[in-house]
């Protein structure tokens, strides 16, 4: 029985949301699988990491109990010994605990964890590991990065401009000039967050320095952008390695001129953009539209624009593909990539007809084919340089 | 092993020992049995857990006293002899190995004397008022027997006779002769039908029933195996409960000719139903869905169609021939299609649920070889991106039990579902046996822990599967 590692918590504005997903969306029907013995790791708001059967339990995050827990518990430590190797004190007779992990499944969300950097690490470890590696993550955490690639692959973006939280001291004469070339209402964003966080939308240019110095508190780059006209906001989990497979488009349900910000997503369970119909129904982020209603054309339009995205940033195992449509022009504009969505985005895969076992064994799957092949590729390569210096 | 013999010593063994008194409704046979072959007491109450009732509550009050004494009476002997120099102290430490064993088995000493000083002599003094309750009713009085189907058979008949009469039925699956007692004494005396639902349980049961209610009109439902552990034999029991039939003179009786075991007792006398005919009307365009059934009657130029959202071509019958009875009764052709309209699935008999575009039929209190069959039928015939077919298989099938288990692996290969996912127990081999002999292509899964699939079910289907779950087993079977 294969031993997986399922990663959670970390030090991002996320922490709550990757709880949630680990224990409820992966880990339990991980185990209901009966094919991997699993070993939940969390990674506390300080950075520190713990390995423990108690982590598994949701009611030990809902109330103080983490705290006196992380006070008690012993910290793990990580062991690069041909593969990962989880190790910690046993608390008995100066003792050690050793866990070699097969598989980690990573469910991290948002910095330190969503954006390449623990897949940098399980990378190093050589241990297969779940979901896009590290460069694609890298890259669709980063919009600015995510758009330009979808650009370079014919996907457009709408109108938009970016500028590092520095220039905005510095050359804020040149960031407001370029800002003035988009026509409002506008959305201003961080580069690097998920989950809605900071996002604000600006009707007015009297809105628009407060708008930036939210963003600019919580990143290094800021996005500005137009917003699309006659708006429809869809989104399509994909999976796969190099044959990907999409989901269904998901329209999430808000009322005309809201947005799907982090209060409507996660706190109220959707009830702030309930449409109030029958066709929604509530999904990991409130209540949503699936398959989204479109003209079945747009519908094919916009599937394939979001696949070539994920291809185009070298998404593997999973991502989201958010777009944008004008529905009067039927035009589909590339928003951004989710390269580990919240909650797998199971409700999505469920109506698409892939139960939650299957989809974690599927993900599981395709994480260790994609390391199967990458052993394949030559990473040494012999000269004689070290002989001739 | 010794974790197991350690939980005979917890506190909670008292409450343990009662929960399988009330898990096998107070019936000390099917405890005893139980009691002795428990492995583990700590995984006895799995599914369920002592439900707090003023018998449960004053039977855990006795054990946990007497235990009590046990155990200072114990300490106290030992004391005594250690101080005196007394070696016969030694069996003060017998005394105190033995309270858990001991009162496992004295707990049974106030139910066999209140059966037998105070609930026997009530009952039957009830039944008595009870009989002549019954004697003097105006109403027309409609008995249902059988090993299986009586209670939806029931519930048709009050749904649809309600719709133009004044009809009282024996609540749920209160079906012996004290909830008949019971029934009589709430009864207004002006209801124009009475349903009575006969729960045989040994030979002779039927007959009593009988001559307690006075039946007008019988309806037969089936015959299957059941409480084999009384009857011995599926003839003994189709006997008892042809009793019924004989009490009418054979006549004004229906009997259900889909169950096969029953036909070798039909007379030509009886009035028959299937899902072909019933009684005298002709069944035809019969329309199965996940939504229900929808078909025809027809008699003499005269024609009903009725829809109702009970599941499977199985239903039809029962359905035909609660509306011929109907007719018969002066209801109108009107009141009959809405009255079979109304009926509703009832719990955990053939009952869907829509789980996220997955439908999930719930036939959980399916415990015959017949229902196992019918539900089968629907499964291979209703469409599904993907088919699951959950079971444990059937309880009390008597010397049979491995022929039976065969024979429903063949119906489960028939059915050809994508997955099946058996919980394993002592016969799960004979369902396995019978489904690779008809070569099944899907996938086979054994299942230890039940519970906890049931409760994680959700996490295993999506859009586009039907799952259908037959029968489950209590606690007391594990």
């Amino acid at each position: 029985m294969k031993t997986v590692a399922v990663i959670f918590g970390g030090r991002s504005t996320e922490h709550d949301v990757s709880i949630v997903t680990a224990l409820a969306s992966i880990i339990k029907p991980l185990e209901l699988t009966k094919q991997y013995h699993v070993e939940a790791v969390y990674i506390a708001k300080d950075g520190s990491w713990y390995w423990d059967e108690k982590l598994k339990d949701i009611a030990l995050y809902q109330s103080s109990k983490i705290e006196d827990f992380l006070h008690k518990a012993p910290k793990t430590h990580l062991l690069f010994d041909n593969g990962l190797t989880l190790v910690k004190s046993s608390q008995f007779a100066g003792r050690k605990m050793y866990r070699k992990i097969d598989l980690v499944f990573p469910a991290m969300h948002g910095t330190h964890g969503e954006d390449g950097e623990l897949m940098g690490l399980l990378q190093m470890a050589n241990v297969p590991y779940v979901g896009c590696g590290m460069s694609a993550s890298a890259v669709a955490m980063d919009k600015v990065l995510a758009k330009q690639v979808a650009e370079a692959a014919g996907v457009e973006s709408n109108p938009w401009i970016w500028f590092y939280t520095r220039d905005l001291a510095r050359h804020h004469r040149q960031v407001m000039n370029n800002i003035s070339n988009l026509k409002y209402p506008l959305f201003v964003k961080p580069a690097h967050l998920g989950s809605s966080i900071a996002i604000s939308k600006v009707e007015k240019e009297s809105e628009l320095t407060n708008a930036l110095e939210v963003a600019a508190h919580y990143d290094d780059k800021v996005v500005v952008e137009e917003s699309v006209n006659n708006l429809i906001e869809v989104t399509l989990p994909v999976m796969g390695n190099d044959e990907p497979v999409p989901a269904l488009l998901e329209k999430p349900a808000y009322k005309p001129g809201d947005y799907f910000d982090w209060d409507t997503k996660y706190m109220q369970g959707g009830k702030k953009g309930k449409m109030g119909n029958g066709d929604v129904v509530k999904g990991a982020q409130g209540y949503s539209q699936i398959p989204a209603k479109l003209p079945p054309d747009l519908y094919k339009k916009a599937e394939q624009l979001a696949l070539s995205v994920y291809r185009a940033i070298g998404c593997s195992g999973i991502a989201r593909v958010d777009l944008l449509i004008d529905s009067k022009t039927e035009k589909v504009y590339f928003n951004e990539v989710n390269p580990l969505p919240g909650s797998l985005y199971a409700h999505n895969w469920k109506a698409a007809g892939v139960s939650n076992v299957e989809l974690v064994t599927k993900l599981v799957n395709y994480a260790q084919e994609r390391w199967d092949a990458q052993q394949k590729i030559a990473t040494s390569f012999s000269t004689n340089f070290l002989k001739q210096f | 092993m010794i974790n197991s013999i350690l939980e005979m010593y917890k506190l909670r063994f008292a409450e343990t020992i009662v929960y399988m008194l009330q898990a096998t409704e107070y019936q000390i046979g099917p405890y005893l049995r139980w009691l002795w072959r428990v492995a583990d007491f700590g995984k006895v109450a799995h599914r369920k857990t002592l439900v707090k009732t003023p018998r449960s509550r004053l039977l855990l009050a006795f054990v946990k006293i007497g235990m009590t004494f046990q155990v200072i009476a114990a300490l106290a002997w030992g004391l005594w002899s250690i101080k005196n120099g007394d070696p016969r102290g030694i069996f003060a430490l017998d005394l105190l190995i033995s309270t858990p064993i001991v009162w496992a088995h004295i707990v049974i000493m106030p139910l066999l004397l209140g059966r037998f000083l105070v609930a026997n002599p009530y009952s039957k003094l009830q039944i008595a008022r009870s009989a002549k309750i019954f004697a003097n009713h105006p109403g027309v009085k409609i008995a249902v027997a059988g090993s299986y189907g009586k209670t939806t058979m029931k519930e048709i008949l009050l749904t649809v006779l309600g719709e133009g009469k004044k009809v009282a039925a024996t609540e749920a699956n209160r079906n012996v002769a004290i909830s008949h007692a019971q029934f009589a004494k709430q009864l207004d005396g002006d209801e124009d039908i009475l349903v009575i639902e006969y729960g045989e349980g040994a030979p002779g049961d039927v007959a009593k029933f009988c001559r307690t209610t006075k039946p007008d009109i019988g309806i037969i439902t089936g015959l299957a195996p059941a409480h084999l552990d009384k009857y011995k034999t599926l003839e003994a029991a189709g006997k008892d409960i042809f009793f019924l039939a004989k009490f009418l003179g054979d006549k004004n009786v229906y009997v259900n000719e889909e169950s096969k075991s029953l036909r070798s007792f039909i007379k030509k006398s009886h009035q028959l139903y299937s899902s072909s005919y019933a009684a005298s009307w002709k069944i035809e365009d019969i329309k199965a869905s996940i939504a229900g059934v929808n078909f025809k009657m027809t008699k003499d130029g005269t024609s009903l169609r009725l829809s109702s959202s009970l599941l499977g071509r199985h239903q039809v019958g029962p359905l035909a021939v609660a509306a011929a009875i109907a007719r018969d009764q002066g209801l109108t052709d009107k009141q009959i299609a809405e009255g079979i309209g109304k009926i509703r699935p009832f719990e955990h008999r053939m009952q869907p649920r829509d789980a996220g575009g997955a439908w999930i039929i719930d036939d959980t209190y399916n415990g015959n070889i017949e229902g196992m069959l019918a539900g089968l039928e629907l499964l291979e015939e209703l469409p599904a991106k993907r088919k699951i077919y959950v079971t444990p298989g059937l309880v009390d099938q008597g010397k049979e039990s491995s022929k039976i288990h065969q024979a429903l692996g063949k119906a489960i290969a028939r059915a050809n579902p994508n997955l099946v996912i058996l919980m394993q127990h002592l016969i799960t081999a004979d369902i396995v046996a019978g489904i690779n002999e008809t070569g099944f292509k899907g996938q086979l899964v054994l299942e230890e822990d039940p519970l906890n699939f049931y409760t994680n079910l959700d996490q295993f289907v999506a859009a586009g599967d039907l799952v259908l779950l037959q029968n489950d087993w209590p606690d007391n079977y594990n």
